[in-house]
């Protein structure tokens, strides 16, 4: 199945702004609003470049999926990984942005079958988005994360089934599976459930497990794939994942972040020489 | 808006005559930091604008006879004020190029340089010509840049740019083929002259040189103790390059006085001016432009609007 080349998504801009609000949402999860020149549209499993305005000693912009948008207002969940998003964190409400968004190949619409969602860290914005653009309730959608007060649980509704590798305890009495969350859509469609779709998003590992499951089952499986970006516009070759078919490759921001996960090379993914 | 120094030595904001072409402005794009010049070319800005707006010329990136996968990843990485890249070279090869990628330039009036790398110098002179061949009446194709220092490629690279001789070798041989085109050498900064070089590519028949190709650099992730790039170093671009790029093109103006293009760590107006007033016709945007799609368009605009 084919990523969506929705010709609704509209065409990428730079647009100048402002951020407008920063805030933990989870133990490990920050949630940023940024107030941009225009109002922005954006598909499911598209994302952003962003850079803080006149920074120069951060060389690239950093790719962010999106959570939501609202008139002129984007919203994004990130992680403090490194230099850049600790400059995020810190720059405070006011302080300058450009950003280059909507950004690849979005995640597409639902046709008839379920979809299963399978969301872990950072992943969880762009299946969060599409739960509440298209999900319906034949659709299971599923969260994990390391020990349960990772998972920003104010954004993820009823409708989410919850996971974690270390649950530490169960805070507002709903349920977390303890394990990943694979393993948790193992447990709730085991052999002989009816098809689903999924749509994974997450750390390689989840997106690994999601397309070993797919493939056992003979589902289809749709990935977004996390990698360091340069240009997040398809020039610099930076943000390659291995191709299946041939030894090439493909970019992440261009011809991804979402493939169908039997366009990747499994074998190769991570494996050559990944720091 | 800037004001123009009155210490200009000419006007930069008109078109430049480099070897037989004109070309239509002084702010280019460098290669492998705009792709193409096809990439880029949906994306706009609130008021509107055009990555491709007021370029003089989109350097493309560097074309090899046959295609190249590239390099396994991670390929970029980010320092303070620097990037490291190891891309390796991935490109469509020369047939695709001229098949696919140049009617496209052409049709969309892109001004464009082609950058081409090879091996054997002879293999420089098969590239000019079967380009030469297949876009005889492009009229936007104003020229060819040799990179005769991408530092990534175990087979040829660095050692063979390094050397005088090989570098007349190289540029000759495409001379040869590449009447009515202008023709840069691409230089790397890794030796200890770089106006030996220059003037070897002058007497191989060079219209000017491009100055400078990227540092070699190397980062370490201390998790593992091991270099962050795959092949262990790479190329270093980016704004702490500027300082290093002027004293090149410096160098190069000081002691042969031919035609340079500048680049590296160009992001703004204030950047270009440098390379301007140290005697350098023209100025690539190179890592700038990745981060942001409008920078070399923002810097010919600002050029423009100075009076």
């Amino acid at each position: 199945m084919n990523p969506s080349a929705d010709a609704t998504a509209p065409p990428a801009r730079r647009l100048r702004g402002t951020i407008a609000d920063e805030t933990a949402v989870s133990s490990s999860m920050r949630r940023l609003d940024l107030e941009l020149e225009e109002p922005v549209a954006f598909q499911p499993g598209q994302f952003c470049m962003l850079n803080l305005a006149g920074e120069r000693a951060l060389v690239f912009g950093r790719p962010f999926s999106l959570l939501a948008a609202s008139g002129r207002r984007l919203s994004l969940l990130y992680k403090v990984v490194g230099r850049g998003t600790a400059r995020l964190r810190d720059a405070g409400a006011g302080a300058p942005v450009t950003c280059l968004t909507p950004l690849g190949r979005p995640f597409p619409a639902p046709d008839e079958r379920p979809r299963l969602l399978l969301a872990g860290g950072v992943g969880l914005p762009p299946l969060i988005a599409w739960a509440e653009r298209w999900g319906r309730p034949r659709d299971l959608r599923c969260a994990g994360g390391r020990d349960g007060d990772d998972l920003p649980r104010g954004l993820l509704g009823p409708g989410w089934r919850l996971s974690a590798d270390r649950p530490a305890g169960e805070p507002g009495g709903r349920a977390v599976f303890a394990g990943n969350v694979v393993e948790l859509a193992r447990s709730l469609l085991p052999a002989g459930a009816p098809a689903h779709v999924v749509l994974a998003c997450g750390p390689l590992p989840l997106l690994r497990a999601a397309a070993g499951l797919a493939d056992e089952r003979g589902w289809d499986c749709l990935v977004s794939v996390e990698e360091r970006m340069g240009c997040g516009y398809g020039v610099c070759r930076g943000c390659v994942v291995p191709r299946a078919g041939d030894d090439g490759y493909a970019t992440a921001c261009k011809d991804g972040p979402v493939f169908d996960a039997r366009a990747l090379d499994w074998a190769r993914f991570g494996g050559e020489g990944a720091a | 808006m800037t004001k123009l120094p009155d210490w200009l030595a000419f006007d930069p904001r008109g078109p430049l005559r480099l070897g037989p072409r004109t070309f239509p402005g002084r702010i280019w794009t460098a290669s492998g930091c705009f792709g193409y010049g096809l990439d880029g070319a949906d994306l706009g800005t609130a008021g509107g604008g055009s990555p491709f707006d007021g370029l003089g010329a989109v350097v493309t990136k560097t074309v090899t006879p046959q295609a190249r996968r590239g390099n396994p990843p991670p390929r970029l990485w980010e320092t303070a004020h620097g990037a490291l890249n190891s891309i390796g070279l991935e490109n469509v090869g020369l047939a695709r190029f001229a098949d696919e990628i140049v009617p496209v330039l052409e049709a969309r009036g892109v001004p464009f340089v082609a950058s081409l790398a090879a091996t054997r110098p002879e293999e420089f002179g098969d590239l000019a010509r079967r380009l030469a061949a297949a876009a005889a009446g492009a009229a936007h194709w104003h020229g060819v840049e040799l990179n005769l220092s991408c530092p990534n490629v175990a087979e040829g690279g660095v050692d063979f740019g390094r050397d005088p001789e090989t570098v007349e070798r190289c540029v000759a041989a495409a001379r040869e083929h590449l009447a009515g085109r202008a023709l840069l050498a691409k230089l790397t900064p890794n030796v200890g002259s770089i106006a030996r070089l220059a003037a070897a590519a002058a007497r191989g028949g060079a219209d000017g040189v491009t100055a400078i190709n990227t540092l070699i650099g190397m980062d370490v992730d201390l998790r593992t103790g091991e270099p962050v790039l795959p092949r262990r170093r790479g190329g270093y671009s980016g704004p702490a390059l500027l300082p290093v790029a002027l004293a090149r093109v410096d160098e190069i103006v000081q002691e042969t006085g031919l035609p340079v293009v500048g680049v590296g760590g160009v992001a703004t107006l204030e950047d270009a001016l440098k390379f301007f007033a140290v005697g350098a016709v023209a100025v690539q945007v190179g890592t700038a432009q990745m981060s942001d799609p409008f920078a070399a368009a923002a810097v010919a605009a600002a050029l423009a609007a100075a009076g």
